[in-house]
């Protein structure tokens, strides 16, 4: 039975030791969750936000079944039950098709795409006994309009829309449902890796995207965790297997 | 969720607000401390009711300036003003049918979004909302003209966000799926148990669950650029 307050819902939130998914954590527990918060290790950012969430830290490679099992297995004994998850891990590595390493292109894609379907294999069972879920997954406005030196990403981040489309018909009739979300350019502490890489300073970096979105707006993270928030909350009760893109035109006028 | 009173909060101008999604919305608007005035050809449930036929352009101007004189702003425009006619073969669709459909739902988008426009831009922020159709997207038979009318929103949203990129003020649409309201007859088509069974959520969506979208994109909706959300009970996927 429920450790955390009576009645609170539950949330699972994965990549959250920093950038979007920290955000997503913290909005859904204002919302009123507890929320459960993975990352690939705890370097101490995860405990301490897990006790901001009202929640629970899960470290774990989500590219490994056994931990994945594992993770879920902590969520329910603690709480009793998993009402959101929030498929947010990602891992990137951007390079030309021709020179990627075939093992750095598939980690992309058992990250991101077969990591959470093993994820959302091992969550769903307790959203079925409730009758009801919400499945929040992560994609990204490359997944739909495609990114030069990124196909693994793309590629995965395409399968994740796939896979919301796919479960919003087979879950939706169980009360269980699927939708993505497709940012593009958001202010997170990946820029500086960007800038870094990029061999320029952290505004000129800001500029370059800001010039590829017809709004001229880089995304908050506060700005897509709402559209998780809104997704998993009871405003998004009719949405099923929808992709919502806020990501300032991005995908829009190319797509 | 207070100070609905205060002069700080926010003002919202919703077409169609007598019945259906736009008073489901105008609620939805004022429960979160907008003020809210309500455009329909009947008085309406809100803090400003405005008797207006959407097809007047200028009956539509002097409403954004009723809206100004009595609120001082205008923060969001909601275009959910339109009617449903169902089971009739596109051969049988009349020319005055076409032409007033085409009127109330794409003319009274196009008068609405005149009239609140040049008050958004001259206080550079606003967002509008445009109620459209699941329909839009998927095509029906035997309502054409009404799909037809539906996707041209969908056309001028779209433009309209493209051309207003560079601005704070945003444009989207909003398609549901067949929603309960008095639009749809007790013997319609998407009524029918056949038709919901073929739904991924098995049923019709509520007005409610429109008006939480369009308030959510009222809210935190700046990264939507042109963008068409769609609560529709996986009518389309």
């Amino acid at each position: 039975m429920p450790a955390g307050p009576a009645g609170r819902p539950v949330a699972l939130v994965t990549g959250a030791a920093q950038g979007l998914g920290h955000a997503t954590a913290l909005r859904l527990a204002a919302d009123g969750f507890s929320v459960a918060v993975n990352d690939i290790s705890d370097d101490g950012r995860l405990a301490a936000l897990a006790d901001r969430a009202a929640g629970l830290a899960v470290p774990g490679d989500i590219a490994d079944p056994d931990a994945v099992t594992a993770m879920t297995a902590a969520v329910t004994a603690r709480f009793g039950r998993i009402d959101a998850l929030v498929a947010n891990a990602a891992a990137m590595e951007m390079g030309p098709f021709l020179a990627q390493d075939a093992h750095a292109w598939w980690r992309q894609i058992e990250v991101n795409l077969s990591g959470h379907f093993r994820l959302i294999q091992a969550v769903v069972p307790h959203m079925r006994t409730a009758g009801s879920g919400r499945i929040v997954l992560i994609a990204s406005g490359w997944g739909v309009i495609g990114h030069p030196n990124a196909t693994a990403y793309a590629a995965s981040k395409a399968g994740l829309i796939a896979l919301a489309k796919g479960l919003g018909r087979e879950l939706g009739p169980q009360g269980i449902l699927a939708n993505a979300i497709a940012p593009a350019y958001i202010d997170t502490e990946q820029l500086r890796v960007d800038a870094s890489d990029a061999g320029i300073t952290l505004d000129e970096m800001r500029q370059r995207y800001r010039d590829l979105v017809p709004t001229g707006q880089l995304a908050t993270t506060d700005d897509i965790a709402a559209a998780v928030a809104f997704l998993a909350g009871p405003g998004g009760s009719a949405f099923v297997g929808q992709v919502l893109q806020p990501n300032g035109g991005v995908t829009r006028t190319r797509a | 969720m207070s100070g609905s009173d205060g002069p700080e909060s926010l003002v919202a101008v919703i077409t169609g607000a007598a019945s259906g999604i736009g008073a489901a919305t105008a609620e939805r608007f004022r429960r979160h401390g907008w003020r809210t005035a309500g455009i329909d050809l009947r008085p309406s449930d809100t803090d400003l009711p405005l008797r207006r036929d959407v097809t007047d352009a200028a009956g539509l101007r002097s409403a954004a300036d009723a809206t100004i004189a009595g609120f001082g702003r205008i923060d969001a425009a909601v275009t959910a003003a339109g009617y449903y006619e169902e089971g009739i073969d596109v051969c049988d669709i009349t020319r005055r049918q076409w032409d007033r459909m085409l009127g109330v739902i794409l003319g009274g988008t196009v008068n609405t979004l005149a009239a609140v426009l040049p008050y958004m831009m001259a206080s550079r922020s606003g967002s509008i909302i445009a109620i459209s159709s699941e329909l839009a997207l998927a095509g029906s038979a035997t309502d054409l003209h009404y799909v037809a009318a539906k996707g041209a929103v969908l056309g001028l949203v779209k433009s309209l966000a493209a051309e207003l990129a560079g601005t704070p003020i945003r444009v989207n649409a909003v398609a549901p799926g067949p929603t309960d309201t008095p639009l749809l007859a007790p013997d319609s088509l998407w009524r029918k148990p056949e038709y919901l069974a073929t739904l991924p959520l098995r049923r019709l969506v509520r007005p409610d669950e429109v008006a939480a979208t369009v308030c959510y994109l009222a809210t935190e909706g700046a990264m939507y650029c042109g963008e068409v959300l769609s609560p529709n009970a996986g009518a389309v996927i």
